[in-house]
């Protein structure tokens, strides 16, 4: 506890700097905005601006306050195109549709974003709490992991999001290893050779972290906006006049606090964000409401405050795995760790160690954003629904211009500029295909990390493959990475819970 | 069906890189028990087991996209390398003018509202970004600022 208290203390005397209380406002208002444009969730507003952001030459936490800012942000802002204009921003607002757009329609829209923007703050606030509590031991645990206990952990990892993301679990599974294919290019740090290179100097680092997140988040979402364009225009309901009522929370309270539990340790689980926690929290409350539940579909506040609640709860859960482990809870967190990586940050266990400003400084961040999510989203929602209906033919090309941009800035070599473009047209096929992109950017920034830490187990024990299963963490482990494969299959038999249509990103 | 023809070539790409795991990379000396060509073998022999599993179970059956969409996907990414390409020799100014009003005309702007949007991305993005944030930006036949 003296350890939580004295590592807040440290944080928010980072994060209160007003530097700093400037970008968490910018992030949050950027976010907010992105999540609100309807097509666009947070894991591609995060992959569009992080370049820029590296460029601006900030220091590592100011960066790392701006994008996280962006994320949760971003997850705040999503419920607006979801309930006025039924279209989520991404997978993890598809929940708030079913009930928020029916509130919007019979003339609630107020009441609507009022109550989930109370829901959302109560859960991201609430996952913030426990992640101060949780955090430092998770990484006392994590310290005394050894090379082999990495490798099983990172199984756990891919089996948690083989089982829980996406339809088809081997597409998920063929996704995350096309990730960890693309991170072998390059030369091998321990002998000097390289690898798949083709004599290509511009390949001899690798692909570069930015480029594949750009390629495949940013220009494959240009395709898929481009593709969508067609299919008619989109028409924004109303704000009305209503607001929540001290009623409504009274009815809700027990919804909220329950589902940013769910969704906070869905969030943590590896792999695995705010999609599954939305779903699984909503699927909860229908169940619990049981008799009750007529209402549910058609525009019960609990309907509404649920996923919600989860959601953000979920986007702090998944921050949990970043910092102390340094293996990403979900797709954005993969580009949160990657970006930690570019600032020659090494993420994981140590950094609360190492590097408490940036731990410490991004936690204390997250409650000061939480605060200004509320304020700047209960009066200004009107100005955030506006952007609902700016134009295909405004927003797309700014993506490009935004791109280019963003990966110009840094590299400044033009053959990276053609690179992103074929990522854009792969990553777009996969999406049609129904692969989901998420395990690609994990297995892409775990490839180094897993091959490394298999590596080092097997010279420690002098090729004897025995020592992955020789000690009790990694057993625990692979026993976790089994329950988190069989468990749901088995509730999915006894409940049949439905996953989230959409594709998880 | 596309799922298959996807996970085909995937299967090709995957057994061109095996290939190169098993007979091209070696190191000529090393300590370590796995060599530099191990991992590429492992994660080789992983994808060609889950492909053939999606090859034997597809379950896409086609892109559902139109003509007309295609159609503007390819023109979208003639668009997009045309700009990589002219991103250096004409500089951020007027390569972006040329985009955004192409690209926006494509998406249904008449062409006015694609024009003045063109100008007003190219210009104002250049100052921002080069002047205001200091980033890194092809100045083309401007001087830089």
């Amino acid at each position: 506890m003296q350890e939580v208290l004295s590592g807040l203390s440290t944080g928010f005397g980072v994060a209160l700097l007003p530097f700093n209380i400037m970008l968490v406002l910018i992030g949050c208002f950027a976010g907010t905005l992105i999540g609100a444009l309807p097509g666009i969730g947070p894991i591609n507003g995060v992959a569009i601006l992080l370049p820029i952001a590296y460029s601006l030459g900030l220091p590592a936490e100011s960066a790392l306050i701006l994008l996280a800012g962006i994320y949760y942000g971003a997850e705040y802002g999503g419920r607006i195109s979801s309930i006025l204009l039924n279209v989520p921003g991404d997978a993890g607002a598809v929940m708030t549709t079913l009930d928020g757009n029916p509130m919007a329609r019979r003339g609630e829209a107020g009441r609507a974003l009022s109550l989930s923007a109370i829901a959302s703050f109560i859960g991201g606030t609430f996952a913030v709490i426990l992640m101060s509590l949780f955090g430092p031991s998770l990484a006392k645990i994590a310290v005394t992991f050894s090379p082999s206990d990495y490798v099983a952990l990172m199984v756990f990892a891919f089996a948690s999001l083989a089982s829980l993301v996406g339809k088809n679990a081997w597409k998920t599974f063929m996704g995350a290893l096309i990730g960890l294919m693309l991170a072998t290019m390059g030369i091998d740090a321990n002998t000097g050779i390289p690898r798949y290179t083709f004599d290509v100097p511009d390949l001899l680092a690798g692909i570069d972290f930015l480029v594949v997140v750009i390629g495949l988040f940013g220009m494959a979402e240009l395709f898929y906006l481009v593709e969508q364009q067609v299919s008619g225009k989109l028409k924004a309901l109303p704000i009305d006049n209503s607001f929540v009522r001290m009623s409504d929370l009274a009815k809700t309270k027990w919804t909220i606090l329950r589902c940013s539990i769910i969704g906070f340790f869905i969030g943590i689980l590896p792999g695995t964000g705010a999609s599954v926690a939305s779903a699984v929290a909503y699927g909860f409350e229908k169940r619990f409401a049981g008799s009750d539940a007529g209402e549910f579909g058609k525009g019960d506040i609990r309907g509404l405050a649920a996923p919600e609640a989860a959601n953000n709860a979920a986007a702090g859960g998944a921050m949990v795995p970043m910092l102390t482990l340094g293996i990403p809870g979900s797709g954005t967190t993969a580009i949160l760790l990657g970006a930690l990586l570019l600032f020659n940050v090494q993420p994981g266990p140590m950094m609360f160690m190492q590097r408490p400003e940036i731990a410490w400084g991004l936690i204390a961040s997250m409650y000061v954003g939480n605060i200004a999510l509320l304020v700047i989203n209960l009066p200004m929602v009107g100005i955030f629904s506006r952007m609902l209906t700016v134009p295909q033919h405004y927003l797309t090309p700014i993506i490009a211009v935004l791109a280019f941009i963003g990966v110009y800035s840094i590299v400044s070599n033009p053959f990276d500029l053609y690179l992103i473009i074929i990522l854009g047209i792969f990553g777009w096929i996969l999406r049609k295909l129904d692969f989901p992109l998420a395990p690609v950017i994990l297995g892409f920034v775990l490839g180094g990390l897993l091959e490394d830490n298999l590596r080092r187990a097997l010279s420690i024990s002098a090729g004897d493959w025995s020592i992955l299963f020789n000690n009790w963490k990694s057993i625990i482990l692979y026993v976790c990475a089994l329950a988190v494969i069989v468990i749901p299959a088995l509730l999915n038999r006894w409940f049949k819970v439905k996953k989230p249509t959409l594709d998880v990103k | 069906m596309v799922d298959r023809v996807f996970a085909g070539i995937l299967l090709l790409v995957t057994i061109c890189y095996g290939y190169i795991a098993f007979t091209i990379i070696k190191a000529p000396f090393q300590y370590d028990p796995l060599g530099p060509e191990s991992w590429p073998q492992i994660l080789c022999i992983l994808s060609v087991i889950s492909l053939l599993i999606l090859m034997w179970k597809p379950d896409v059956e086609s892109f559902d996209t139109k003509r007309p969409t295609w159609i503007k996907l390819a023109i979208v990414t003639v668009l997009l390398f045309a700009y990589a390409e002219l991103y250096e020799p004409l500089g951020f100014i007027i390569a972006t003018v040329i985009f955004t009003t192409f690209m926006s005309r494509l998406l249904q702007a008449t062409w006015l509202q694609a024009a003045v949007f063109g100008v007003t991305l190219g210009v104002l993005g250049y100052l921002i970004c080069t002047g205001l944030l200091g980033l890194n930006l092809p100045s083309g036949p401007f001087p830089k600022l």
